[in-house]
């Protein structure tokens, strides 16, 4: 089996391909992704609200409320919960479906690198091959997607003027050496954010991929 | 790989599966990691005398029995992480294949509304 790990970056069967076909599959997949994940977020976000207001009652949403910032009209309240879950989903949905579509783009023509089997399939659409996942690609797209995100909550507060109260905010810079909530800072911030989300994906891919092979061959 | 990618390969590669057992255990370690390392880091760095070391981390203590912002803390965030993580990764890996199931049903009962 090829080390799909170590392919080449750059891709040269960009014209030897159905092209229309791979646009419209990443498109499908973004969708699909943008939805599976805006849910997701939306239900942790609404669940999380009622636990805490469950849990802590007046006292609740010490840190939960710090959403409000990003989530207009979000409220540790029963109405705030569906707000939450509302932005929760336009936030994950969006991030995901542009990873995605990053993602896709990155891998390019060497989508078919991604199955377990390339042989010709009875039916690939009922009979689904096994997904591996491409480290580099997906390092690439999760990675530029966190920085972007990085980037601009961090400048959201410096426009607002709040950043010298961020003070979680600020709690960054334990992890992220030279960060701070400034536009100098947040530039910093997005690069080394983005190298450690490419490690990580780095890990993720490579330990999913080798249990897939594991379990399949 | 020098050879042009077939059509039945982008389809495949569209509707393949996420193996739910894979993601949940990558997502796990991957939690698992973080969460270690995420302690571990505050723990190395240094703190004026008497000061509280990772009280905003330490807040997960609240939802994760035992845990803290401690040597021993940090192996009790890895466990916690890994459990974690796992249950996000198989929550995940299932709502990704059921998705591209409910998608393809919709697809095939409007290709057969198309074909009547």
């Amino acid at each position: 089996m090829e080390n799909y790990q170590n392919m080449p970056a750059t891709d040269k069967n960009a014209h030897a391909v159905n092209l229309r076909l791979l646009n419209a599959a990443i498109r499908f997949n973004a969708l699909i992704l943008g939805f599976t994940a805006g849910t997701l977020a939306a239900f942790i976000v609404y669940f999380a609200t009622q636990i805490s207001m469950g849990k802590w009652g007046d006292n609740s949403g010490g840190y939960l409320s710090l959403l409000a910032i990003f989530f207009p009209g979000y409220s540790v309240t029963s109405s705030g919960a569906w707000v939450g879950a509302f932005w929760a989903f336009i936030y994950a949905g969006t991030f995901s479906a542009l990873s995605y579509r990053l993602y896709g783009r990155v891998l390019g023509t060497r989508i078919a690198d991604i199955l377990l089997s390339t042989a010709p399939a009875e039916n690939p659409v009922l009979k689904p091959s096994v997904l591996r996942l491409h480290g580099v690609s997906l390092g690439a797209a999760i990675g530029t997607m966190s920085a972007l995100c990085l980037f601009f909550s961090t400048t959201w507060l410096v426009v607002r003027g709040t950043a010298g109260e961020s003070v979680h905010a600020a709690l960054f810079a334990n992890y992220i050496p030279g960060y701070s909530v400034s536009i100098l800072g947040a530039l910093w911030g997005a690069v080394v954010l983005f190298l450690m989300v490419f490690l990580a994906c780095l890990l993720l891919a490579s330990v999913y991929n080798k249990i897939v092979e594991s379990r399949y061959q | 790989m020098n050879r042009p990618v077939q059509d039945h390969e982008i389809l495949s590669a569209v509707f393949a599966k996420m193996d739910v057992v894979g993601m949940a255990v990558a997502a796990g370690v991957l939690c698992a990691l973080l969460l270690f390392l995420a302690t571990a880091t505050l723990l190395l760095q240094s703190v004026p005398e008497g000061s509280l070391i990772g009280p905003h981390l330490g807040a997960l203590g609240d939802y994760l029995p035992g845990y803290e912002v401690t040597w021993a803390g940090a192996l009790f965030g890895g466990f916690y992480g890994f459990l974690i993580g796992a249950a996000g990764g198989f929550t995940a890996a299932v709502y990704w294949n059921l998705t591209h199931y409910v998608a393809l049903g919709f697809m095939l009962i409007s290709s057969a509304e198309l074909a009547d």
